[in-house]
């Protein structure tokens, strides 16, 4: 296929959290506010005067300062963006918008927050005076009750802090139009990501990935014209005659800003058609629909909860019907296998890849390679081993159906 | 190194007392031998096998001491052991099915004699009674559940589902036993389900629960999440999990793999279900009331699932039983902190407190020890009484305690004089429930529900658990005793800050690695050793007891 226009600028972009367009960003006098879990949402920190961005550590693969701090036992993701914090890469960043959704990522926010106290003294990481740390307790259902409380914890814990410290409007208009904005990143991204369910997709899983996270990174009316110009340009990409794939797949699991960890499985014959995981879009982009007679505020905290997918709820039908949705995933892209991977010490993952790797064999016959890595991939030997050893299986289990 | 009491043993002891004389060896056998090396002490190290710690013969704390130790704790537990069968068990044939049947069962009962002497050795007087009466409520309560869970279970009744079962309430081990009160008064009971297969049988035998370790872990799980949680998941792995309610509440305890083992607990037992989360950020007052609203909605749940509707007056009952039962620890601190003559040992103290907090009001055995408790205490503060004349410095344990070495800190007072006064797990829960109205009472519910084990001080924004200082303050602590759970990423990911707060408040603190129940990850003989070389080594110290620097228990319960 002929290379996309933007890709190596794409590309760039993801080199540093804090690159060309956060940085265009900030010249334009708006602020900058972290985040690193999607049940932060993401639309509430694109109101007018600030952007998101969801913190990413490129090419971090020796934390050696943070394993001091959070020792080495705990997710290289953790570790990776504690040390990009020490390293000063992150003082571009106004205020970090925090959740205590998993333990590792929870800890590293505490180091960022100033405390105040005699108890423990204030690191200061964040070099930037008006930097601020705000936690915002995020439910573990999904359930009228927890709607309340999500609605009720961003406005006191998200939008109140912006609007006290940067004076950024949080009015319902305002918030009206972010979704606005919001969702035509997310069209522009679901159309991309349509030519994913071809038989021969106009797009690959690494690419695919790339412009997600640009999305996740990157101011999104900055980076709104470049998605545009890409969606255009695919509406006439064409194929290759021969695929070269040998299979499709679904990418699950945990935390993964790595496109190079996609670019590894599609090297050896396995197409990335779909990715539900932290940082993927299957959530991130579905759009958010702002209902009659509820306030946007509600909406989006229903929204987020209603979406995700991820293990940390608790509920049994929501237990269940995850797996159910990923196998249906499976189905919507014509999917022959789903490979799980897990970040090595993230435990939601550890436990769900486990029970996803029988469940989706057992109840759904579909074939599952579950594997754990690293937040830098450095061990791409054994992993290329494990995924080419999975794309045989699945070509023989082809054969033996008599496809 | 133990030795074997062989005959060569009898004439040395001979020899010995020959040198020491008459007058010596008379006020040894009556006080039993002093405590220190230097005074020609016991040295506990040398009557106990290698390896299996079991006794080559029997400590000798003086007449007084070793004849209680004989009838009022060796004597009177065993004896209880077959009586609280008789008092708590529907019938007793199946105490003895169960006990065939599953594993953490089988390999635990006859071992709880050898689980006091580990936490009771050396001992004397009054920190020997006082300790040891924890240990009885303990076993009691222990008893009790282990014949609700037998009553009920339908594996032992044929697959039937007899009223046991009906009227039990199964639900994860670190949800709060006060939540289910209201419902006690119509017969039913709340049994922790993870209490006894997992929590009770690491500290009575260390090795049963490496089999449920393994197990979770050869269906791929790596070996890194919290062990507890995968000696949870492991249980229902081997389906070593009895079938003895028809329903399950679960919470997600401390962490992120206490939220995934109920993921995989749901899909072993296939029950109704009703998860409980207890919130984070408990200082804030909008998520408390989010909490009650959770609380609320898991009462209709039981009430759902029972046809019972909640009992105001069954809630108050026993709401106020608990509130005398917290009264009481606030008076033993209040000793522990201000005076030497706190008569609980740490281990019995930890245990106690976090055994009667979780398992909550369901029977008599926890106040009736904390009156025994409080009688001795007071004695020991009229009379000035030192029960643990051998302080060297007065320790704060602080996370989360090692299970298969809860006893470290007899060993520590015997051996360095480090005595534990208090520790993390027992200030949480501290606070009363008010019962003066149903909405105060809802509201300080969601708080104790909220501070629950491992959560209190882990959770809710990182100053929480620096609260450590106000803590070494109220008990006149002089050393921190810092836990290490090598798997806790909660507690890992404070790791760097407190070594700096320690080091600038010049604060005396050893690290204690360990894997909660997993001896195989550091051992004890490693724990001990740590602890070693930072007193010899940091502080300087000798040891009281030399012969327990260092022996072998890597085979022992």
């Amino acid at each position: 296929m002929k290379d996309l226009k933007h890709l190596i600028y794409f590309e760039n972009l993801l080199q540093e959290a804090n690159n060309d367009l956060v940085k265009q960003g900030k010249a334009d006098g708006k602020r900058a506010i972290g985040y690193t879990c999607y049940f932060m949402p993401e639309v509430l920190l694109d109101l007018p005067g600030c952007f998101s961005v969801r913190l990413r550590a490129p090419r971090c693969t020796s934390p050696d300062i943070a394993t001091y701090y959070l020792s080495g036992r705990v997710c290289h993701y953790a570790r990776s963006l504690m040390e990009r914090a020490l390293e000063g890469g992150y003082n571009f960043l106004d205020a970090q918008m925090a959740t205590e959704t998993c333990t590792a990522t929870c800890r590293f926010q505490e180091h960022l927050q100033q405390k105040h106290l005699d108890s423990v003294e204030d690191m200061r990481i964040i070099d930037n005076d008006d930097f601020f740390c705000e936690f915002t307790d995020i439910p573990f259902k999904n359930n009228e009750t927890s709607y309340q409380h999500f609605e009720t914890q961003l406005r006191a814990h998200v939008l109140e802090p912006l609007h006290e410290h940067f004076g950024i409007d949080i009015s319902d208009e305002t918030l009206r139009k972010a979704v606005e904005d919001h969702n035509e990143v997310c069209r522009l991204i679901n159309e991309i990501g349509e030519y994913r369910k071809l038989d021969n997709p106009t797009i690959t899983g690494y690419e695919f990935h790339v412009i997600q996270l640009v999305s996740l990174a990157c101011p999104k009316y900055l980076i709104l014209p470049y998605l545009r110009e890409t969606a255009e340009e695919l509406k006439t990409r064409e194929p290759d005659m021969k695929k070269n794939f040998r299979c499709k797949v679904v990418l699950a699991g945990s935390e993964n800003d790595d496109p190079d960890f996609t670019k590894l499985i599609e090297s050896c014959g396995a197409l990335v058609v779909c990715d539900r995981f932290c940082y993927g879009a299957v959530e991130s982009r579905q759009p958010i629909v702002l209902e009659e007679g509820k306030s946007p505020l509600r909406c989006i905290a229903e929204h987020y909860l209603k979406t995700s997918n991820c293990p940390r709820f608790m509920p049994q039908d929501e237990m269940r019907a995850r797996k159910k949705r990923l196998a249906e995933l499976a189905k919507e892209y014509n999917a022959d296998g789903v490979i799980i991977a897990s970040n090595k010490f993230c435990e939601y993952w550890s436990y769900e890849r486990v029970i996803d790797t029988f469940i989706l064999q057992r109840d759904f016959g579909l074939p599952v390679c579950s594997i754990e890595k690293e937040y830098i991939n450095s061990a791409s030997g054994q992993l290329r081993t494990r995924f080419q050893a999975f794309v045989e299986s699945v070509e023989i289990k082809h054969i033996q159906e008599g496809k | 190194m133990a030795k074997k009491f062989d005959m060569s043993g009898l004439k040395k002891s001979l020899d010995d007392m020959k040198k020491a004389g008459l007058k010596k060896t008379a006020h040894d056998f009556w006080y039993g031998k002093p405590h220190s090396g230097e005074e020609g002490g016991r040295r506990l190290g040398e009557i106990l096998e290698d390896k299996t710690q079991l006794y080559t013969h029997r400590e000798w704390r003086g007449v007084k001491d070793t004849m209680y130790y004989m009838y009022m704790i060796w004597g009177y537990n065993y004896v209880h052991m077959v009586t609280d069968i008789l008092k708590y068990s529907n019938n007793p044939i199946d105490f003895v099915k169960g006990t065939w049947r599953y594993r953490w069962m089988g390999q635990t009962y006859l071992p709880v004699i050898h689980w006091f002497e580990r936490g009771l050795q050396g001992m004397r007087g009054e920190a020997l009674r006082a300790s040891a009466w924890h240990y009885r409520a303990m076993v009691s309560a222990s008893i009790q559940q282990i014949c609700n869970f037998f009553n009920a279970d339908t594996r032992l009744h044929g697959g039937k589902e007899n009223e046991a079962y009906k009227t039990s309430i199964f639900a994860n081990e670190t949800t709060c036993g006060t939540l289910f009160y209201p419902w006690m008064d119509a017969g039913y009971r709340y049994i922790p389900l993870e209490m006894i297969p997992y929590f009770v049988t690491c500290h009575v035998n260390s090795h049963t629960v490496l089999n449920y370790i393994d197990a979770v872990q050869s269906l791929g799980l790596p070996g890194d999440p919290c062990p507890m949680c995968q000696a949870e998941s492991g249980i229902f792995v081997l389906d070593d999990v009895p079938d003895s309610s028809p329903m399950l509440i679960t919470c997600n305890e401390a962490c992120d793999a206490s939220v995934s083992t109920s993921t995989l607990q749901d899909w072993f037992f296939d029950k109704p279900l009703f998860a409980l989360p207890i919130p984070m950020q408990f200082d804030d007052p909008l998520v408390k009331k989010y909490c009650m609203k959770e609380i609320e909605d898991c009462w209709k749940f039981i009430e759902e699932q029972t046809g019972v509707p909640f009992s105001w007056e069954s809630m108050v009952k026993r709401l106020e039983l608990q509130n005398q039962l917290q009264r009481d620890e606030w008076e033993k601190w209040e000793v522990a902190g201000k005076t030497d003559y706190y008569p609980v040992n740490g281990v019995a103290q930890a245990l106690f407190r976090i055994f009667s907090t979780q398992y909550g009001i369901q029977g008599d055995f926890w106040l009736e020890a904390s009156e025994k408790v409080k009688k001795i205490m007071y004695k020991c503060v009229e009379k000035k009484i030192n029960p643990f004349p051998q302080t060297r410095h007065r320790v704060i344990a602080w996370s989360c305690a090692p299970l298969y070495y809860s006893n470290w800190c007899t060993w520590a007072y015997n051996c360095w004089g480090l005595n534990c006064i208090i520790n993390m797990d027992s200030l949480m829960f501290d606070m009363e429930i008010r019962t003066d109205s149903y909405e105060n009472m809802l509201e300080d519910m969601a708080t104790y529900h909220m501070w629950a084990p491992m959560r209190r001080m882990a959770v809710g924004g990182m100053h929480h658990i620096f609260e450590l200082w106000d803590y070494m303050e109220r008990f006149n602590c002089d050393m921190v005793a810092m836990y290490d759970q090598l798997q806790c990423k909660g507690m890992q990911g404070v790791h760097g800050l407190f070594e700096d707060e320690f080091r600038k408040r010049n604060v005396k603190a050893f690290w204690i690695p360990h894997a909660l129940p997993d001896s195989r990850t550091v051992s004890r003989a490693e724990i001990r050793r740590q602890i070693n070389d930072y007193m010899s080594t940091v502080m300087h110290e000798e040891p009281l007891d030399p012969s327990l620097l260092d022996f072998d228990d890597s085979m022992t319960w």
